[in-house]
This record gives structure tokens, C-alpha cells and sequence, in this order.
């Protein structure tokens, strides 16, 4: 296993994972792994209408992303799991994005009605932006 | 993956995207000067799409719908859709540099 891309760049964690989870064959293999814990190439070639050798490929994006990890197994099947915190970076680049917009349009609402605006927006306080 | 907020404003969808859709417009109510906005489309006074672009910040997509009320009286919705990218940022600077240049 490499080090992940995300750890390597020392930056912007958020864009290899978001890259990562924009195919969606990907993010039906972690949604996998949030149900099962772990998972391999031939579980998931079961379940996935795709070849083997594209699993193995999705896989290593995941893993270049730094999402999964090799779980230690007992027997010859390698398998994988999510990297703890790994979905982390994303989940908070969405609750940050919710509420900022929560904000702009707040704000927005101010102006195109012709009131202050102010910081927050007044329209925040009535909680409009849905 | 992306991030889906609406608001209803008491305005018409023209004035609505007046205020999405130029500086002046902007200025009014957004400051993050930090971020540059390049635009990917722009269907007045339906839809306005942006690419936001900032030093510290992954790129992300942003994407307004304006929709009208269907009578008279009814506000205008305005629907905001902030995803990240779906294609490497490389591609993206690339396909600036074409346009900008």
C-alpha cells in the first residue's frame, strides 16, 4: 500500500477524496464497506457488474486516495477496509459548504428585497434558506 | 458529492439574476473576493453556473436555478448546487488556460 495521495500532497485533503468518490461504481464499493466493514476483489465482483481487473483499478484510486486500507486477515484473501476518518475531510467540506450557503443566500435574500444587508443575512434569523 | 440549499426571495427571477450574475450584482451580498468565479454558463434569468477557484480551496462547481413563481404574487426560488469536482483539477486549470489565455 502507498502512502495516500491526500497525506503525501500535505495540502488540500478534500480533493482526492472528492475525485475519488466521483465515480460512482467507487462510491457504491464504499458504501460496501460502510455495510460489510470489509470487502476483496471477488466479493465485490460478485456484487459489481464490472471485471475483476476494474475492481482491482477502482480500488487502488480508493486506496491512492487515501479511503481504504488492507485489513489483516487470517487467510490468503486480501481484503480491504475504510482508513479510520477517512470519509472525514468530505463530511466536513459538506457541513462547512451547507452552512455557508445557508449564509450567502441569506444575505442574497437582503439584497434583492432592498434591506442591509448584514453579516449572517437577516433572512438566516427566520431560518428561510432551506 | 455535493451540497443542495434553496431560499424563496420576494423579487422577479430578472432581478434575482442581476444579483447572482454581475460584479455589481455580487458585491451586495457576497465577499469572498478570495475565490475567482469563472463562468461556465450563464441562461438569463434561469441558470448561472460557476467554476470558484481559491488558493486554499479545492475548486468546486456552483450552480444556480432560478425558478419563478408560478403566480403572480409567489417569490422566486432560488436553488443553490456546490459540488466538488468531478474530473482532475489539472483538467480544469487546463481548460482555463484555453479560455482565459
Amino acid at each position: 500500500m502507498r502512502e495516500p495521495s491526500a497525506r503525501r500532497a500535505g495540502g488540500d485533503p478534500v480533493g482526492p477524496v472528492f475525485a475519488a468518490l466521483a465515480d460512482p461504481t467507487r462510491r457504491l464499493m464504499v458504501e460496501q464497506l460502510l455495510l460489510e466493514e470489509t470487502t476483496s476483489v471477488p466479493a465485490l465482483s460478485a456484487v459489481l457488474p464490472i471485471t475483476r481487473q476494474a475492481v482491482a483499478k477502482h480500488l487502488a484510486a480508493l486506496d491512492h486516495a487515501g479511503l481504504i486500507e488492507r485489513a489483516p486477515t487470517r487467510g490468503r484473501e486480501v481484503r480491504y477496509r475504510l482508513r479510520d476518518g477517512a470519509l472525514e475531510p468530505a463530511s466536513q467540506w459538506l457541513t462547512r459548504a451547507e452552512t455557508a450557503w445557508g449564509r450567502r443566500l441569506a444575505r442574497l435574500k437582503d439584497a434583492v428585497e432592498g434591506r442591509d444587508v448584514v453579516e449572517g443575512g437577516r433572512a438566516a434569523e427566520s431560518g428561510q434558506p432551506r | 458529492m455535493a451540497v443542495r440549499r434553496e431560499i424563496d426571495v420576494e423579487a422577479t427571477p430578472e432581478e434575482v439574476f442581476e444579483a447572482l450574475a454581475t460584479e455589481e450584482g455580487r458585491e451586495r451580498w457576497l465577499s469572498e473576493p478570495e475565490r475567482e468565479i469563472h463562468v461556465e454558463v450563464l441562461d438569463a434569468p434561469h441558470q448561472l453556473v460557476w467554476w470558484w477557484a481559491g488558493a486554499e480551496q479545492p475548486a468546486t462547481r456552483v450552480e444556480f436555478l432560478i425558478v419563478a413563481g408560478t403566480a403572480a404574487d409567489e417569490p422566486t426560488r432560488v436553488v443553490v448546487i456546490e459540488s466538488a469536482p468531478s474530473f482532475p483539477l489539472a483538467m480544469l486549470a487546463a481548460s482555463f488556460e484555453r479560455v482565459y489565455a
